[in-house]
């Protein structure tokens, strides 16, 4: 997702909740519309706001509050950056063991709003995994918080669940509590190139039942794999589509399951197999995080669907030109549409025959981003699934005057109307 | 509800569903009084057992019609009175939707029905390497659908989370007989997360029709230890060791004393009787490394003091030592007649202020505890042993829990681990949480059940859209008659 420039000087940047919570209720009283801000990565994401926003940064708030690293949780403000936090937990051998691209800026609330993840999340999970306790600010200023600092708890309703990818248009996040993992001794990540889609997808089908566990099952087409491979300073063959597969354990389990995971590939016929160890290991992770906001073409996509038809997708896409990383196991799909295609009407016409086929795989296809002036004629969050009109009545219920990222999120243009009659 | 209106919507519901599956007259009615929370009854006035969506539709329809309360309830293992009909009403009870619809092994997951129970999937799932994860106590009688009503745990979610983290769509019926598809198979679905705030909502956002599950890789190979201890105290610095360590075994439970004799008593395993805790450990993962783990934790629990470590040996051996863990509240049968289970949580390196809090309090209180519990993750279950016949035990039985859950709030947890709220916790939700976030709380379930009829008095110390008055709690258990 590209950066926005966002005018600093309206912003408002509250140094504890508290503050944030006068204010936004201040906000409400007077109507009017706020955007929570947080790393700046993911401004772009979702249709544009409907109405001029008053900014709210999180920036202040980056209290370590509490972490008991015996129990293996911390409670964090929202504001921190995702770099900060995992050296905080690395000093105890502990992670958070999501991807998160651009970790050097992006916000720890900004990544749960979004629900970042990455190549690990087939093996470690995505965020609504991680986090077990939440305080929030809703529209009118409420601040109020869920679940605990405990690692089991069903207390109440999960409202944790709630926020995690909400994009902030139902509560803007002020701290959280996360579940921990031990930092794993080390990694691998095996990489093999393929002469056809056929024989991926007769691999991905042997890895079901693999006497190894890759936490990782990466699968790219010649362009991302070339990208991946100069991202990272690897010069890994890259000619071919790739399945890439990363280990993570002790120094013996790295070694077992890579000899493991290398047989069992064998009758597949790779044409090339190499592995990135070691040094070479962590620069390749983070390629492979990274990719998702490291081109500058003019649209980037995610599918999610079936894992079972990745190989399909990934043929149709190839053909049209579409660079694509697929987090395979998982059935999604990062897509960035060639640099050729320069209208709108030419990159509706790419994504359709894609996004019939999501469609028919159970899935949908989402724009993570894309010129802003062709976002109101393209299906941001793909098409209507079935639970959205019980998502917008949950919206109202919690922001009946629809204040928070207006008309940014599946509410679209539903939204505008809630507000006209507000 | 009134008889005449009874009578009437009963007249409607033999339009739905057959005989058999309408129940109203009172000796059929005994059995639905109450779930494993015995110290609070009511029976509902109809239970009903659709086997269709279709029929769970038209009676919800018809309760809103009538304008009657109407709860769900899968197999009444639930502990915390989950399923308990507050002020009667009509329950429907899912266990005739049983099916395990489809198994879709190349994209790992699974479409049962509410009332599976949930042992059956993993049993159907045997020699495909595949098996649904979360395994509470009760897996061999609860019902994957009451597992999503009250998101249950289980000894092996320390390692693999637990239900709401193997759930990935829901079909459910609305209150108003509406039927929502929430999430689906493919991951990432665009929109908010309702599959994950429906799973835990107990039965008070709507009735689960269909669930669709991940299902997990069963694990190259297991290492299961019975580490014996002298004392609880020395037991629970094992625990801290191995987790300290950075080992996430697959499963860290605690039996102390009390819980081993009647283990003992009832399966004859060779449970040293003169112990004062053991810990069933199980690692799992692949050989090579379960072997290195396993002798990892032998150390620890050694240098925390245990007297020996036995290892099981065969498979034969560690299903013995697992059934006997999820049969001990089975074997309570032979302490005492009646019990009362607790489910608090506390930060695991509280666990030896909460488990001398528990001897004193019941010593306090002249009633016998003992515990049995999933020490990895903190959360405790001290069983309460009474004679439900004796209301002086029941009312002393009740002031031990309210003090052992207080005190573990005290310590930075939780009041329920993974049993619910139900009627019993429910005057702890306020000392659980602050007025803005139950009235949060009650404006999500406002999108849900904006009438209140589904579940009514349930999770949220208001009765929800309707009067917002409290429920007063008066000891010994009258509120569900209320």
């Amino acid at each position: 997702m590209t950066t926005t420039t966002v005018e600093t000087s309206e912003e408002f940047v509250p140094a504890t909740p508290a503050e944030l919570s006068r204010f936004v209720a201040e906000c409400s009283d007077m109507r009017m519309p706020i955007c929570p801000i947080g790393g700046r990565t993911s401004l772009n994401y979702g249709y544009p706001l409907a109405r001029e926003c008053q900014k709210v940064s999180t920036a202040k708030l980056t209290d370590i509050v509490d972490y008991p690293s015996r129990d293996m949780t911390i409670t964090v403000e929202a504001g921190i950056r995702m770099d900060e936090l995992a050296k905080a937990l690395k000093a105890e051998n502990q992670r958070l063991p999501i991807d998160i691209a651009q970790s050097y800026r992006a916000s720890l609330g900004g990544a749960i709003a979004t629900n970042t993840s990455g190549p690990r999340r087939f093996g470690c999970g995505t965020f609504r995994d991680y986090v077990i306790g939440i305080s929030a600010i809703d529209a009118g200023g409420r601040l109020f918080s869920a679940g605990g600092r405990v690692v089991k708890n069903v207390a109440g309703y999960d409202l944790c669940k709630m926020l995690v990818g909400s994009l902030g248009t139902l509560a803007i996040i002020t701290q959280v509590t996360l579940k921990l993992r031990p930092q794993p001794e080390t990694s691998a990540l095996v990489w093999q190139t393929f002469d056809s889609y056929e024989q991926i997808d007769n691999l991905l089908g042997r890895l079901l039942t693999s006497e190894a566990r890759p936490v990782a099952v990466e699968v790219l087409d010649a362009r991302a794999a070339k990208l991946i491979s100069s991202e990272a300073r690897a010069d890994l063959p890259a000619d071919n589509p790739v399945v890439c597969l990363g280990v993570e354990g002790t120094n013996r389990e790295i070694e077992w399951q890579v000899a493991k995971l290398k047989h069992e590939s064998k009758p597949f016929e790779p044409i090339a197999v190499c592995e990135a160890a070691g040094d070479t290991t962590e620069p390749l992770w983070k390629a492979l995080t990274e990719f998702e906001t490291s081109s500058d073409d003019l649209l980037t996509f995610k599918a999610n669907f079936l894992p079972s038809r990745i190989v399909e997708f990934c043929k149709m896409a190839t053909a049209s030109g579409i660079a694509i990383q697929a987090h395979a196991a998982n059935g999604i799909v990062i897509g960035h549409v060639a640099d050729e295609i320069s209208s709108v009407e030419q990159a509706a016409n790419t994504i359709a025959p894609l996004r019939r086929f999501t469609r028919q795989a159970h899935g949908n296809l989402t724009i993570l981003q894309c010129d802003s002036t062709w976002k109101q004629s393209l299906p941001i969050f793909g098409d209507p699934e079935p639970s959205w009109p019980l998502m917008r009545e949950l919206k109202s219920r919690l922001d009946p005057h629809n204040l928070l990222n207006p008309g940014q999120f599946i509410h679209g243009s539903i939204n505008d109307t809630m507000s006209a009659n507000a | 509800m009134s008889t005449v209106i009874q009578h009437e919507l009963i007249g409607r519901f033999r339009e739905v569903v057959d005989d058999d599956a309408l129940l109203h007259a009172p000796e059929e009615l005994f059995v639905y009084e109450c779930d494993g929370y015995v110290v609070e009854k009511k029976a509902p006035d109809v239970v009903l057992l659709p086997t269709s969506t279709e029929q769970v539709v038209r009676i919800v329809k018809l309760c809103h019609e009538f304008g009657v309360p109407f709860v769900p309830r899968g197999a009444g293992t639930s502990l915390a009175g989950g399923c308990l009909p507050v002020g009667g009403g009509v329950m429907i009870a899912l266990t005739r939707m049983h099916r395990i619809l489809d198994v879709y092994l190349r994209d790992r997951y699974a479409v049962v029905e509410p009332g599976l129970v949930n042992i059956h999937l993993t049993r159907h799932l045997k020699g495909t390497g595949y098996h649904y994860a979360p395994d509470p106590s009760s897996q061999g009688a609860c019902t994957i659908g009451g597992n999503v009503a009250t998101n249950s745990g289980g000894p092996h979610t320390l390692k693999y989370g637990v239900t709401v983290n193997h759930v990935l769509g829901l079909e459910v019926v609305l209150p108003d007989g509406s039927v929502a598809e929430l999430g689906g198979p493919a991951e990432d679905v665009p929109g908010y997360d309702l599959t994950g705030l429906f799973v835990g909502s107990e039965g008070t956002f709507g009735i689960v029709t269909k669930i669709i599950v991940r299902i997990t890789r069963d694990p190259a190979a297991y290492r299961t230890m019975l580490g014996v201890f002298e004392t609880v105290a020395d037991a629970t610095r094992a625990i801290s060791k191995i987790i300290g360590a950075g080992i996430v075994p697959a499963a860290l439970e605690m039996m102390d004393q009390g819980i081993i004799e009647a283990l003992e008593a009832a399966f004859h395993f060779g449970f040293p009787l003169d112990a004062g805790a053991v810990l069933l450990i199980e690692v799992d993962g692949l050989e090579v490394s379960v072997a290195d783990e396993a002798h990892q934790i032998v150390k620890l629990c050694e240098d925390a003091g245990a007297r020996e470590v036995r290892r099981a040996d065969s498979d034969t051996e560690r299903q013995l030592l697992w059934k006997c863990r999820k049969q001990a509240f089975g074997a309570i049968g032979r302490l005492s007649p009646s019990y009362c289970t607790q489910d608090g949580v506390v930060p695991r390196t509280k666990l030896p202020e909460i488990l001398d809090f528990i001897t004193e309090s019941g010593a306090r209180h002249n009633i016998r505890i003992v515990n049995v519990f999933h020490a990895g993750d903190g959360n405790i279950h001290p069983i309460l042993l009474f004679d439900e016949r004796d209301e002086d035990q029941i009312a002393r039985v009740m002031k031990a829990s309210d003090e052992i859950l207080g005190k573990c709030l005290e310590l930075g947890g939780s009041v329920t681990g993974e049993h619910g709220i139900g009627v019993e916790k429910i005057n702890f939700m306020d000392k659980l949480f602050q007025p803005n976030d139950l009235a949060v709380m009650a404006d999500v379930r406002m999108a849900f059940n904006p009438d209140g009829l589904c579940s009514p008095r349930k999770m949220l110390p208001t009765a929800g859209a309707c009067g917002m008055e409290s429920i007063e709690r008066s000891h010994p258990g009258k509120q569900a008659a209320s």
